[in-house]
């Protein structure tokens, strides 16, 4: 892909299957459908509701945990295949946090470090199931999302456990500078992710494998080594996810990441990653991820019942889907 | 793959494994039999639909409420009955025929656009039921989740159930569909090479709609029998089926690659996933270790599935 970002640069004439301008043209979408709901959501007692700066914090702050979710499965997808184990990686190890802190009492920036650990050493039983056993990504991870869910259960005993110390909530409720921390920590982690896979060898690493691993490994790529990293960074990054979720909520059990695998695989998809691989975008996986948060702000706001939502979200999938591959085709 | 998984499946079962077990963990799957069937279909032609698991609640749901619809209007219980299975399995039939519309027409990858799918019908079962269980009341309904021995005094009636029944009615004709109809040698030849059997004249695009359009007929029938045991259509009941239905293919050894595999292994699928659960209870595995263990054995049964059909390629 970065070849044909290059060459697509030089022409006069606009290269409309260039990454840029698709990332461009989600962004139009997003604001068309913020201006959309800003009035949709017009209220004549409390005006623009949407717009209020509020508000606006509170949707960034939800986007923030699916896109920091969306950033490793974007980078896994990049590099081989889905990664659905994410959802059951962020339940396990935001309970072995909890249950650290908790139980045991032991100091809260351990206990986030055996997370990102844990979260990075699932990840890497992810890739070796995948590049040393060869089980099929989809298969693999999915028979790992059953094993790990099993696990958080087993560890709570089926209960919840809540009530985490200040200074570890920091993360979640607090802000810096007056930006909530969930936004400021999913910056940092897009900065860094940015970085990696566009400005660095490794992320040419991720889209050559990605694109066609034969020709990948005659190059000289190290391509198991390359993939074990993708899923790694996926695990680490869905710990660091469930970190930020119970410090925000202050409970955790062992279904808390069950409704995010879903949503993050939308996400990725609705911002042009492919599900074949070599070919993704950090920012569109940003922009999707907070599209899809205006709009289920949206349905609150005007009281949609959350049994409608997932038609909505299903709906939106399947349209944006479709949307993109007719803009490809042309 | 079908003899290793009987050894897979004699090994787990060493200790309990009897006649009686073995029919029981039928009566307690036959449901998911079904809608793996289906699911198995679906994966032989090169696709996945995850849409099955909102399938399952929404054709009960539907059928349910024509039913209790005609009832209150008066309509005997028969033809109310006949009514609500039309339209169950109508809606199974629609829902399939949309996504597989998106995956073949819209050529959408599979994956997504069941994924969407999902989300839609599930929620469509929600708004339908108002997020509760319907209950119903109809004998004739209910007959069809029921055993035998509440009908029959006979010996051995009692190993018997409806939904057993139904279920090995699917499995026949799902059997024959696959390996003696002409649909079925498209669905092998879409799976093994979509290019090759569209260049030999295979209407591939129509072929592949009509899988997922059976596919979804065949799971509301799972849907319906389902709401006919429990005597109510719960509009949650089903979501998350999609995976104990991929697992089950999978396991019984339909691959993702090359259509191979069939709806004769997942049978033996099915069967790991209800031994390896039922056989933690009959065991006395608390219940607190049981998620985590049968997700362990399942995916040992698939890791070993999948090293063991990599060896036997190579040598072929």
């Amino acid at each position: 892909m970065s070849v044909a970002t290059t060459t697509s640069g030089r022409k006069i004439s606009i290269n409309m299957s260039a990454p840029w301008v698709q990332d461009a043209a989600r962004f139009v979408v997003l604001i068309i459908i913020c201006v959309g709901m800003a009035f949709v959501t017009y209220d004549e007692e409390y005006g623009f509701v949407f717009l209020n700066l509020n508000n606006i914090a509170n949707v960034v702050r939800n986007a923030s945990i699916l896109i920091i979710l969306g950033i490793g499965q974007t980078i896994v997808l990049i590099a081989k295949d889905v990664d659905l184990s994410i959802g059951s990686i962020l339940s396990l190890t935001s309970v072995v946090a909890a249950i650290m802190m908790n139980r045991y009492e032991i100091a809260f920036p351990l206990a986030m470090l055996a997370a990102l650990l844990s979260g990075s050493s699932l990840g890497l039983v992810n890739g070796l199931l995948i590049t040393f056993v060869r089980i099929p990504p989809f298969i693999a991870t999915f028979g790992m999302l059953w094993v790990l869910f099993g696990f958080a259960y087993l560890i709570l005993q089926g209960s919840v456990m809540y009530g985490f110390p200040d200074t570890f909530r920091v993360i979640g409720n607090g802000h810096l500078f007056g930006i909530p921390m969930p936004i400021v920590v999913m910056a940092v982690v897009f900065a860094v992710a940015y970085f990696v896979v566009n400005k660095t060898t490794l992320g040419r690493r991720f889209y050559a494998t990605g694109a066609n691993e034969e020709a990948a490994k005659m190059s000289g790529i190290k391509v198991n080594q390359t993939v074990n990293i993708a899923y790694v960074i996926s695990g680490g990054l869905a710990a660091l996810a469930g970190l930020v979720l119970i410090a925000y909520t202050n409970g955790s059990e062992a279904r808390i990441g069950e409704p995010f695998l879903l949503p993050v695989i939308a996400v990725v998809v609705m911002g042009g990653t492919s599900l074949h691989g070599g070919q993704g975008s950090l920012i569109g996986t940003l922009v999707a991820a907070l599209i899809m948060a205006v709009i289920k702000n949206g349905m609150n706001i005007l009281a949609v019942p959350a049994t409608w939502q997932n038609l909505v979200v299903g709906v939106i999938i399947i349209a944006t889907v479709l949307i993109d591959q007719w803009v490809r085709k042309k | 793959v079908i003899l290793l998984m009987v050894v897979i499946f004699s090994f787990l079962s060493e200790n309990y494994l009897s006649l009686n077990n073995i029919v029981n963990i039928i009566q307690q799957n036959a449901v998911l039999l079904i809608i793996s069937l289906a699911a198995t279909l679906v994966i032989l032609s090169q696709g996945l639909d995850l849409s099955l698991g909102g399938v399952l609640p929404l054709a009960g749901v539907a059928c349910v409420l024509t039913m209790k619809s005609l009832m209150q209007a008066g309509t005997a219980d028969a033809p109310a009955m006949l009514a609500g299975v039309a339209v169950g399995l109508l809606t199974g039939a629609l829902a399939g025929a949309i996504t597989g519309g998106l995956v073949a027409i819209g050529k959408l990858p599979p994956f997504i656009a069941s994924l969407g799918m999902m989300g839609v019908l599930a929620s469509l079962a929600l708004v339908l039921a108002n997020s509760t269980a319907i209950y119903i009341n109809n004998p004739i309904f209910s007959f069809f989740g029921e055993k035998l021995d509440k009908y029959i005094d006979a010996p051995g009636m009692e190993y018997i159930s409806m939904p057993t029944i139904i279920a090995i009615l699917v499995l026949i004709a799902t059997v024959v569909l696959q390996n003696h109809t002409a649909f079925g040698r498209y669905i092998i030849a879409i799976g093994g090479n979509e290019l090759g059997a569209r260049l030999s004249g295979v209407k591939t695009t129509f072929w592949k709609w009509m899988v997922y359009v059976s596919a979804g007929a065949i799971t509301a029938i799972g849907g319906m029998t389902l709401a006919a045991r429990l005597e109510a259509a719960d509009s949650i009941v089903g979501v998350g089926w999609e995976f104990d239905a991929i697992a089950a293919a999978i396991l019984g050894g339909t691959s993702f690659a090359l259509g191979k595999g069939g709806v004769g292994g997942t049978v033996l699928g099915v069967l790991v996933i209800g031994v390896a659960r039922n056989g933690l209870n009959v065991i006395g595995v608390p219940s607190l270790w049981q998620p985590a263990l049968t997700g362990s054995i399942i995916i040992l049964a698939i890791v070993a599935e999948v090293l063991y059909s990599a060896r036997r390629d190579v040598t072929a």
